[in-house]
């Protein structure tokens, strides 16, 4: 009997790609034999859009790079501009901007974890995620008027300062929060479906992880203890005391328990921020009109993602003469056209969702 | 024993079928929107001086508006429409303006069925009936011990 591969099209609508990201599969019967993705379907051309923004104006842009984590893409960016023009930044201002930063992670990984499990069929896992992150989102919008896009760091500091709703809504979710993650390694961890879908499946080595520039909990997955804030620390994160979480195999499972030891530990440095919060003003004095120096500058920061870098080319006027986002989902991704290969068409679905990616950044 | 997880995780929504519920009857009930809300916008014209700052702030050209000089040789408004379609409500505009005459609302239901009514002619339709939001307004409180300090 003579049979032949044929080709599947994966996307760019189907719903377990997270967006609009198309992979084309070669398949012989129900196992992978070659792999194609293709990204676009989202570009907005984002960065040529910033050649002429001013600085301030480029900010509400970078909450539409990773849009579950605005506040971790405005850090980045602000950072990078105050790095080219030596701006100190008040200590209230750089508490309140780690602790977003870290509610962030929670929210992002929250959304990673809980679609990553509903597209192997476990519905109900996704709503206990997403009602803490909507617990987050309800604070964000208490700070900056908006659930996703918030457009809250400045060049100099935050916009404005917390807002008296802000508080008790944050008691109420440190209070609440060890519940929920108790409730869930009761849901999940042992889950005898869940682990048959994802132990062994996807897995990446050490060497080929880095080799591919993975960075984030994809990275840790497979071993390498590699996180920004602990090599090179940026804002104020060497004040506080947290673990990088660090997997074995680098498979699919490892990569849901790295998230949510990750979860842990970021709800560890929201406490101790919270704890420590000094008082004072918000806002640095800077200039009316932002015109940095002529020279570039590049900064990076430990996103939900992966490692978001910001290349900033000044020419001294008050537009940034190019601005460049390493996007960590762009790179997380360049591995699955290897991964694929030998794993049957619901493994590929299982990885695609393990990885966490986003297309507004994936395609920028 | 094989299945031992899934019943402990069966025990966890067991515990949660008798929580408070936790979504909204939308629409009949209305959602709790926050004080800072950037929804719609609302336009107080008198107040304006026709500065044009809220125009130049906007990073997608959304704003347009257009100046006469008046007997007095003021400037004053004689048009202005913010294209809601290209905006990215980012409250720059808002935060720019010094008469703090430009406020967000907090309306949330914008969709429309006809294209021409995603632009807002503020000038006509200044929409001051709508629920004012507080981003980017001076905090009453912070404005008194200002004064009290003078
Ligand atoms: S909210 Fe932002 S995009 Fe919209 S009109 Fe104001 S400045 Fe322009
Ligand atoms: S910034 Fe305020 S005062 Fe100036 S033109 Fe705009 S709305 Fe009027």
């Amino acid at each position: 009997m003579k049979t032949q591969t044929y080709t599947l099209n994966l996307g760019p609508q189907h719903p377990s790609t997270h967006g609009v990201l198309r992979v084309v599969l070669e398949l012989d019967g129900e196992t992978c034999v070659g792999s194609k993705t293709h990204v676009g379907y989202l570009h907005r051309g984002i960065e040529k859009i910033l050649e002429d923004r001013t600085y301030p104006q480029v900010i509400p842009y970078t909450d539409r790079l990773d849009y579950l984590a605005g506040i971790n893409n405005n850090l980045a960016y602000v950072q990078t501009i105050e790095k080219l023009m030596n701006i100190e930044i008040p200590e209230r201002a750089e508490y309140i901007r780690v602790m977003l930063s870290e509610l962030m992670r929670i929210a992002s990984h929250m959304v990673g974890i809980g679609i990553y499990i509903m597209d192997l069929g476990a519905i109900s896992a996704v709503f206990y995620p997403f009602i803490e992150r909507e617990k987050i989102l309800d604070m964000m919008s208490h700070l900056s008027g908006s659930r996703m896009t918030f457009n809250y760091l400045r060049i100099g500091g935050i916009a404005h300062d917390l807002h008296p709703d802000f508080k008790p809504a944050l008691d109420q979710f440190i209070t609440e929060f060890p519940r929920f993650i108790e409730d869930y390694h009761r849901l999940i961890d042992e889950n005898e479906i869940f682990i048959a879908r994802t132990k062994k499946t996807g897995a990446i080595t050490a060497e080929k992880a880095m080799s591919y520039g993975l960075t984030g909990p994809n990275l840790r997955a497979s071993g390498v203890n590699h996180d920004i804030r602990k090599t090179n620390p940026y804002s104020i994160y060497d004040r506080f005391d947290f673990e990088v979480p660090v997997g074995e195999n680098g498979d699919c499972y490892d990569r849901y328990v790295v998230r949510m030891k990750e979860v842990e530990e970021s709800f560890k440095i929201i406490q101790q921020a919270y704890k420590e919060l000094p008082n004072g003003p918000v806002m640095a004095k800077v200039p009316k009109l932002i015109k940095p120096p002529v020279g570039d500058v590049y900064h990076q920061a430990e996103n939900p993602k992966g490692v978001l870098g910001c290349y900033v080319v000044s020419d001294g006027t008050p537009k940034p003469s190019r601005v460049h986002f390493r996007r960590p989902s762009f790179n997380n991704i360049s591995i699955f056209d290897e991964i694929f290969i030998g794993h049957k068409i619901a493994d590929v679905v299982a990885i695609l969702a393990s990885f966490d990616f986003v297309l507004g950044e994936v395609d920028a | 024993m094989y299945g031992k997880g899934l019943l402990k995780g069966l025990s966890v929504t067991g515990r949660n079928v008798f929580r408070k519920r936790l979504t909204e009857k939308y629409p009949e009930e209305k959602p709790q929107l926050a004080a800072r809300w950037r929804g719609g916008f609302q336009l107080d014209v008198a107040g304006c001086i026709a500065c044009g700052l809220c125009e130049r702030a906007c990073p997608n050209y959304a704003i347009t508006l257009t100046t006469e000089k008046n007997e007095e040789n003021k400037k004053q408004l004689t048009t202005y429409e913010i294209n809601q379609s290209y905006c990215l409500f980012c409250g720059l505009c808002v935060e720019a303006c010094p008469k703090n005459c430009l406020r967000f609302t907090q309306e949330f239901e914008t969709a429309t069925y006809h294209k021409e009514e995603v632009k807002l002619d503020l000038f006509k339709n200044q929409n001051l009936s709508a629920p004012a939001s507080i981003y980017a307004q001076p905090e009453k409180a912070t404005e008194a011990a200002r004064k009290e300090d003078k």
